[in-house]
């Protein structure tokens, strides 16, 4: 109860918009691919996930792993097997159908034109075979179209399937209001069970109808007859109402369904809704409303609103390691760069600035809570950048011959202005060369070297060179001595 | 009377104490003094303290520096920096500050008379002081007369 109270009072809005969102996302794929062999595959997937964890909570360890690995396997053929079906229904004609649209909504051509052309063609004895495709894709399947973009009309169906006309042979496809292609080549059904009457017409109408989840109409060039393949089934339609009841339920057309089957259908769609809704919810408390789970992750720390005059001079530590806990789902999922540590340096001052690390600093993902933080501070050194002019001075290595001594040596030029934070050139007062060897000199001489520069925050001064010529002497010792 | 012949007492007495003064050689505490060549007469306050040579060497032998140089083998075990003041206008210190890369390692306080004087400081030297070297000569005040670059190798 104490429970149950703690989780109501924490329920904020944000987490209501979120269970509605996913519902509603749960609910459009089911409305988008209601009816397709990608929703039956998808709900088998979702059974096969949903027994995996059940297998695996039962500790049954090597169903648990055949079914993870089904499970993969399907993830990735659904997608490719299905990828027409998937592609159509993501093909919404506009943003507002892809969201709200419902089948139901689908507008078709004058199907009143339609069904007048197919029985007059049939009294005229006017061979004909049209498909009226239903969600999914027909490319893979038929061959041979050209494309016609004509708007439906009674004429011009009548002249399309005209026998002398060139493409009367093939299907034609309507889409909407329009003829998109003639003279296409569908294939041909395999079935042995179809009357022996049925010509090569009828045999492609089943074979389509067969593979894809189209409409076809065929018109007997011999009798005259009208039939319609849809599915599995193929049957003689003589009547022309019977024929635009049938393309209305089809396109899904509202008044093409009798009123107790729009019932139902309505009923359907609410319980998909109810049950995306409680779907989601139980996922939403299964993610976020268990603490079951804690971990560690080590995160950088970020300065945010560096004063412009300033440098970083020195950070007591570069990261923070920070303790988490939520459900196991999200703690699992969970990755460093989604936790951000932010100090905001806005108010820092010159010099060393503590800065504590809490919850205002720490950006978690959603469901994700702090439960401790190590170091609870931040001590961060900052500095105004400066210029200064420095001696150079060669760093020498090495040895030079016993009888032979370095008397004198400059460098061109003497002294170099580097740019670094005011604290720290403080403290330094020279510059030094990289090591320069003795060993191989005898004489004296020039050579050029380049510079070190200690500590490597130190920068040198735009159009500095950072080579300079080193001019030394060198002696024998014994001239040295009778000086 | 009584009055005259204590001020000449007095006279005497302060110019016999700075004879025995300049006469004596003094060491400080960690360096070695060399004594005063000369002692010429001057009007002391006129002078300014000069630092008249400055250089590294081996060894100072007969106050005088030997072979000076600006790189030095780490196995000859110690290496010195002479210096020499002339004019010295009145008895002062100054600084021998040894800086091993911009670290500072030792400094040696050192005592000048007048009128001038020689002298110089010391370290032994140890494998871990290989590299670059610099000493400041400078004054009580902070004032550096001139900065030595050296290096120790191997």
């Amino acid at each position: 109860m104490t429970d149950l109270l703690k989780i109501v009072s924490s329920f904020r809005w944000q987490d209501a918009v979120d269970i509605i969102i996913n519902s509603y996302i749960l609910f459009r794929v089911y409305v988008l691919f209601q009816g397709t062999n990608a929703f039956r595959v998808l709900v088998g997937i979702t059974s096969l996930w949903l027994l995996q964890e059940v297998a695996a909570s039962l500790g049954l360890i090597l169903t648990s792993w055949a079914v993870r690995g089904i499970t993969t396997a399907a993830a990735i053929i659904i997608i490719v097997v299905f990828r027409n079906e998937i592609r159509t229904a993501l093909q919404a004609r506009n943003l507002k159908a892809f969201l709200w649209g419902t089948p139901h909504k689908e507008q078709i051509s004058p199907l009143s034109s339609i069904t007048d052309s197919i029985y007059q063609m049939g009294k005229k004895r006017i061979g004909a075979l049209l498909v009226f495709p239903g969600k999914e894709d027909l490319a893979e399947v038929i061959h041979g179209g050209i494309p016609w973009d004509g708007k439906v009309s009674q004429e011009m169906l009548l002249s399309i399937f005209w026998p002398k006309n060139p493409v009367h042979d093939g299907a034609i496809i309507i889409q909407g209001s329009r003829v998109i292609e003639v003279g296409v080549l569908l294939p041909l059904s395999q079935r042995s069970d179809l009357p022996t009457f049925y010509g090569t017409r009828h045999r492609a109408a089943a074979g389509l109808a067969e593979r894809t989840d189209a409409l076809v109409v065929a018109v007997s060039e011999e009798r005259g007859r009208v039939t319609v393949a849809k599915d599995h089934w193929i049957k003689p339609v003589p009547q022309p109402e019977d024929l635009a009841q049938i393309l209305k339920k089809h396109f899904n057309l509202s008044d093409g369904l009798p009123e107790k089957e729009q019932k139902r259908e309505r009923v359907k769609q609410i319980l998909a809704g109810v049950m995306s809704l409680l779907i989601m919810t139980g996922i939403w408390f299964g993610f976020t409303r268990s603490y079951d789970t804690i971990t560690a992750l080590n995160v950088p720390i970020e300065y945010v609103n560096r004063p412009p005059n300033f440098d970083i001079l020195d950070a007591s530590t570069d990261e923070v390691r920070v303790q988490l806990y939520g459900s196991s789902a999200l703690i699992k999922s969970l990755r460093a760069g989604q936790v951000h540590i932010r100090v905001d340096l806005k108010k820092a001052t010159e010099g060393t600035n503590m800065f504590p690390i809490t919850q205002d600093n720490i950006v978690l993902p959603p469901g994700v809570f702090l439960n401790k933080v190590s170091p609870p501070t931040v001590e961060v050194a900052l500095d105004i950048p400066v210029s200064k002019e420095l001696p150079i001075q060669i760093d020498w290595v090495g040895k030079l011959p016993e009888n032979l001594a370095l008397v004198q040596t400059s460098t061109v030029p003497e002294k170099i202005k580097v740019i670094g934070g005011s604290k720290i050139l403080e403290k330094v007062h020279t510059i030094y060369t990289t090591p320069v060897r003795l060993d191989d000199l005898t004489r004296p001489g020039t050579l050029t070297t380049s510079l070190v520069l200690t500590p490597p925050s130190l920068k040198l001064a735009t159009g500095t060179a950072d080579r300079v010529t080193v001019n030394y002497t060198i002696v024998e010792k014994s001239a040295l001595e009778k000086k | 009377m009584c009055k005259q012949s204590g001020a000449v007492l007095a006279l005497l007495v302060l110019t016999l104490s700075a004879m025995v003064f300049l006469a004596e050689p003094r060491a400080d505490e960690n360096g070695s003094t060399v004594p005063p060549s000369q002692h010429t007469p001057s009007d002391s306050n006129s002078l300014k303290l000069l630092l008249s040579q400055a250089v590294m060497g081996e060894k100072v032998e007969n106050l005088l520096p030997v072979r000076p140089a600006i790189a030095f083998s780490v196995g000859i075990g110690q290496v010195y920096c002479f210096t020499a003041f002339d004019p010295v206008p009145q008895p002062t210190v100054v600084f021998h500050r040894w800086f091993h890369r911009d670290e500072l390692s030792t400094q040696t306080r050192l005592r000048l008379y007048p009128p001038k004087w020689s002298t110089y400081s010391v370290i032994q030297l140890r494998e871990t002081d290989k590299g670059p070297w610099r000493v400041e000569i400078s004054d009580q005040e902070g004032h550096i007369f001139s900065i030595l670059r050296f290096s120790i190798t191997d």
